[in-house]
């Protein structure tokens, strides 16, 4: 009963929408709404689940004074205050809230992006390299759309680098993007017949029968 | 000999008197205005067509009884011969339209009644069923061979092959493996496919007695995986070795979790690291780190745009369909890899199709093109 | 030389050289010029094309942290509409998409023109969960998806949703996106419902979108800081009130043009590493040989 039941469940919610897809009479299309719906519902009730989990993992490592604690007193402030504000916001956006997430959570979150650039940097250097012909192609393509992502590309060549960048995106990576979509989109569609024929189980945390 | 000739003046003297009597058409006249429901939807609207049509903007009448009142519910290039009217289902509508040629004001004749009814088919998803259903087909004629005893290949993929190599340097070093399933939901296939691989090498850790941890930036994930590793550890008879902390939830925020993922890489040093499932931008923050503490790495993705940041950070890349293989690839269960090689089947058919699509092209006819394009 | 230990330099100096490199034209501007592309003009043309009795979809499909690379591009965007006096529908599909740049900016942007009433011209009609739920609705109709409005205030009273019912009645649909969502635009509103979709993405992002770009199913792509610095040189090169504008202080140094600058010395720096890593490469292979 206990695989049972999300099988069958399984087997019915994930053959529903491939059929909705194809029907569009209003009485399929009504339910295929109410599902879509319903997930995100099931996802909003599971926020509680983690952020239960957040404040129990957090008040355990305080109790133990466990390496770190004084970071879980932050981080359990922060989550009330934030809470507190954007529950008594209600449907709109409470003002200190609104100045918190402008004033703090924004630029945490941009200055986290912005490591992206170091991290690109460190990594090109590392990856670039002419060991073979395939590499120095790679390494080539890259130097051209690099420069002619930026004006200088095209001050030292008279104009010509932005279009041959264009071109190298448009064209060879264009066509290995289509590649590599189509073999995911196989695969997805492969293990989502899997899913809903019931073969694929992990999922449920269950390997085998 | 004479018979002939005057079928022949016969025929062109009606032709040209029927040229003279009836009356002349305009180009930018509206003719031939018909309503029907508009075909393959839920029943929400109705189609207006016409030939001809000024190459202004129209206005469309309608009115639910027969005379009128009409009122006016929108317009239209004229030229375009199509509108489509967004109606309550079960009601019979009407309609004109008026427009202006020149100095003159023009309005149709009425049309209808016409109801707005659900279909039971869209029809012009007709290609995407029969990919569907060849799809299907497919894996379950593999599926079936599979259990017919038949031997299906599969090729060696390197990165599901060097799991049991990074687990088993993790164990080694005396270090923890941290496996990371990617930032989306568990409705996401790829975040499924992690957990199926996440089964595999908790399953691993357990036999080699090596220490996992699970950070889930998805509450939904995180129960999902929790009972992965915890089911793993049972089925590889070690229970008493599952810890609750083995597997958290960190926040749902991108780059918070990123920031806290990096910071316990960095402190806690784990020797292997696992990257498979959808990741956004953070990957590379998350790569780059693991990177820089000497972990070994293993990455699984299917989204084209993270793939590279892995290919240059990490020791191992699964990618694209590679992902969704390893469940059968480490399993090698005859009725998975069926379904890989149904997969593999529907690939070749789909590039042939485009071949030939390709060639068709050149010769200037699109009907495979045309056939292929959906809504 | 030991080419080695060059080759294995310490990631911290790679660091402290990008760092170097962005902040030296961030004190002191360079002002490279910028050459627009097809791509970023296609954009441009439409919006030309349209007036007071258009309307168009402005989607904020990003969060703060991808924001100082799109929020130029928004604004540009914005700009250009509300100068054409093209009716702008702003709304979010991404969770927190558009907090700081719908709520806080738009009003203020909307106040650099005369005339322009919210509500009349403009409104906001806030975040909605289930993209493409929420996608597939708007064909039917967009007020029955967004009865009310970011601030609570029932859409239905507004004048600028009088003609803008639904997908038949927008011109353009222009998502700035990070993530998924730009895809679910092109995949499900352009090619289920044909509405011409344009997408403002971050640099990431943008090589995916090439493919749809080809195909025909976008009409525009705007590629991280260089396709807002590219609509920015168009909008500064058409009219006179936007070359003012982009030389005031406070626009000029949150604008992409002055971003490309940034780019420009990174993307050097970036390359002339590769470069001295590559020599260093055959340099230690040579000395691997001689030794």
């Amino acid at each position: 009963m206990r695989r049972t039941i999300p099988l069958a469940l399984t087997f019915i919610i994930g053959l529903y929408p491939i059929f909705a897809f194809f029907v569009p009479h209003a009485r399929i299309t009504y339910a295929n709404d109410w599902l879509d719906e319903a997930l995100v519902i099931v996802a909003a009730f599971a926020l509680p689940l983690g952020t239960v989990n957040v404040i129990m993992t957090n008040t355990s490592k305080l109790k133990k004074k466990a390496k770190g604690w004084p970071y879980s007193i932050v981080l359990l402030c922060g989550l009330a205050i934030m809470a507190f504000y954007g529950l008594i916001g209600g449907t709109g956006v409470h003002p200190s809230f609104q100045w918190m997430f402008v004033n703090m959570v924004s630029p945490l979150q941009a200055t986290m992006f912005a490591l992206l650039s170091f991290y690109v940097a460190s990594a090109a250097y590392r990856a670039f390299r002419a060991r073979n012909i395939e590499a120095t192609i790679l390494l080539i393509a890259a130097i051209i759309v690099m420069l002619g992502r930026i004006p200088f590309g095209d001050m030292v060549t008279g104009g010509r680098m932005t279009p041959l960048s264009e071109w190298i995106m448009s064209i060879p990576n264009a066509a290995a993007q289509r590649g590599i979509i189509i073999g995911a989109a196989l695969g997805a569609a492969s293990m989502s017949i899997r899913i809903i024929l019931g073969i694929e189980r992990t999922y449920l945390g269950t390997g085998k029968d | 000999m004479k018979r002939p000739l005057l079928f022949v003046l016969a025929a062109v003297s009606l032709f040209l008197a029927s040229q003279i009597l009836s009356p002349p058409v305009f180009a930018q006249e509206i003719q031939g205005l018909r309503v029907h429901d508009t075909p393959g939807d839920g029943g929400e609207s109705v189609t207006l067509e016409w030939e001809g049509g000024p190459s202004a903007f129209v206005t469309i009448m309608r009115s639910e009884s027969r005379g009128g009142p009409f009122e006016e519910v929108g317009s239209t290039f004229g030229a375009d011969g199509l509108y489509q009217d967004y109606v309550e289902a079960g009601i019979a509508y009407y309609y004109q339209i008026s427009y202006q040629l020149g100095d003159e004001g023009y309005l149709t004749a009425q049309v209808g009644p016409a109801v707005a009814r659900s279909n039971w088919f869209r029809s012009y998803r007709v290609n995407a069923l029969i990919l569907a259903c060849l799809m299907f087909g497919l894996v379950i004629f593999y599926i079936n061979a599979a259990k017919r005893g038949k031997d299906l290949y599969i090729r060696r993929i390197a990165g599901i092959s060097a799991i049991d190599e990074a687990v088993g340097r993790a164990t080694e070093m005396g270090k923890k493996i941290m496996y990371i399933p990617g930032i989306m939901s568990i409705s996401d296939i790829q975040t499924i496919a992690s957990l199926s691989i996440l089964s595999h090498v908790a399953k691993q850790t357990a036999i080699y007695g090596a220490d996992i941890e699970v950070p889930n930036k998805d509450p939904l994930t995180y129960t999902a995986a929790r009972e992965t590793v915890k089911q793993a550890y049972m089925e590889a008879g070690r229970p008493d070795q599952f810890r609750e902390d083995m597997v958290t939830y960190i926040t749902y925020d991108q780059f918070a979790y990123a920031a806290a993922v990096s910071g316990k890489m960095v402190r806690e040093r784990p020797a292997t690291n696992f990257l498979i499932g959808y990741f956004f931008a953070e990957s590379l923050i998350l790569a780059e780190t693991g990177q820089s503490t000497g972990a070994i790495q293993i990455a699984g993705t299917a989204a084209p745009t993270q793939l590279p940041f892995f290919v240059t950070t990490c020791d191992y890349t699964l990618m694209g369909e590679e992902l969704y293989a390893a469940s059968a690839y480490l399993s090698r269960e005859p009725i998975l890899l069926g379904s890989i090689k149904a997969q593999d089947i529907a690939k070749a058919i789909i590039i042939i199709t485009v071949a030939v699509g390709l060639v068709e092209y050149f010769f200037g006819s699109s009907v495979i093109k045309d056939f292929l394009v959906s809504r | 030389m030991d080419a080695k230990k060059l080759l294995y330099v310490d990631r911290r100096v790679i660091y402290l050289l990008v760092a170097i490199g962005a902040l030296i034209p961030i004190i002191r501007p360079i002002g490279l010029p910028t050459v627009p592309t097809e791509p970023v003009w296609n954009l441009f043309n439409r919006i030309e094309e349209l007036g007071p009795d258009d309307a168009v979809i402005i989607s904020f499909d990003y969060g703060p942290s991808s924001e100082p690379e799109l929020n130029p591009m928004a604004q540009a965007i914005l700009r250009h509409c509300f100068q054409r006096r093209v009716k702008v529908l702003v709304m979010a599909l991404f969770p927190l998409g558009g907090v700081n740049m719908a709520i806080g900016q738009l009003d203020r942007i909307a106040s650099e023109f005369d005339g322009l009433e919210y509500g009349v011209d403009y409104v906001n009609l806030g975040y909605k969960d289930g993209a493409q739920a929420a996608m597939k609705r708007m064909d039917i109709s967009i007020e029955a998806l967004f009865p009310s409005d970011v601030n609570g205030d029932p859409v239905a009273d507004m004048p600028v949703m009088a003609g803008a019912r639904n997908y038949d009645d927008v011109s353009i649909v222009i998502s700035l996106a990070t993530g998924i969502i730009g895809e679910y635009w092109v995949n499900l509103v352009n090619a289920q419902f044909g509405v011409p979709v344009a997408v403002g993405c971050t640099a990431v992002s943008a090589p995916k979108y090439y493919a749809y770009l080809r195909a025909g199913q976008m009409m525009s792509l705007l590629g991280g800081l260089k396709g807002g610095s590219e609509y920015e040189k168009l909008l500064v090169d058409k009219y006179d009130f936007a070359r003012e504008l982009y030389e005031t202080p406070e626009v000029k140094v949150s604008s992409a043009m002055a971003g490309m600058d940034v780019q420009s010395i990174v993307h050097l720096i970036i390359i002339v590493f590769i470069i001295f890593g590559n020599a260093m490469y055959f340099l230690m292979k040579k000395q691997e040989k001689e030794g």
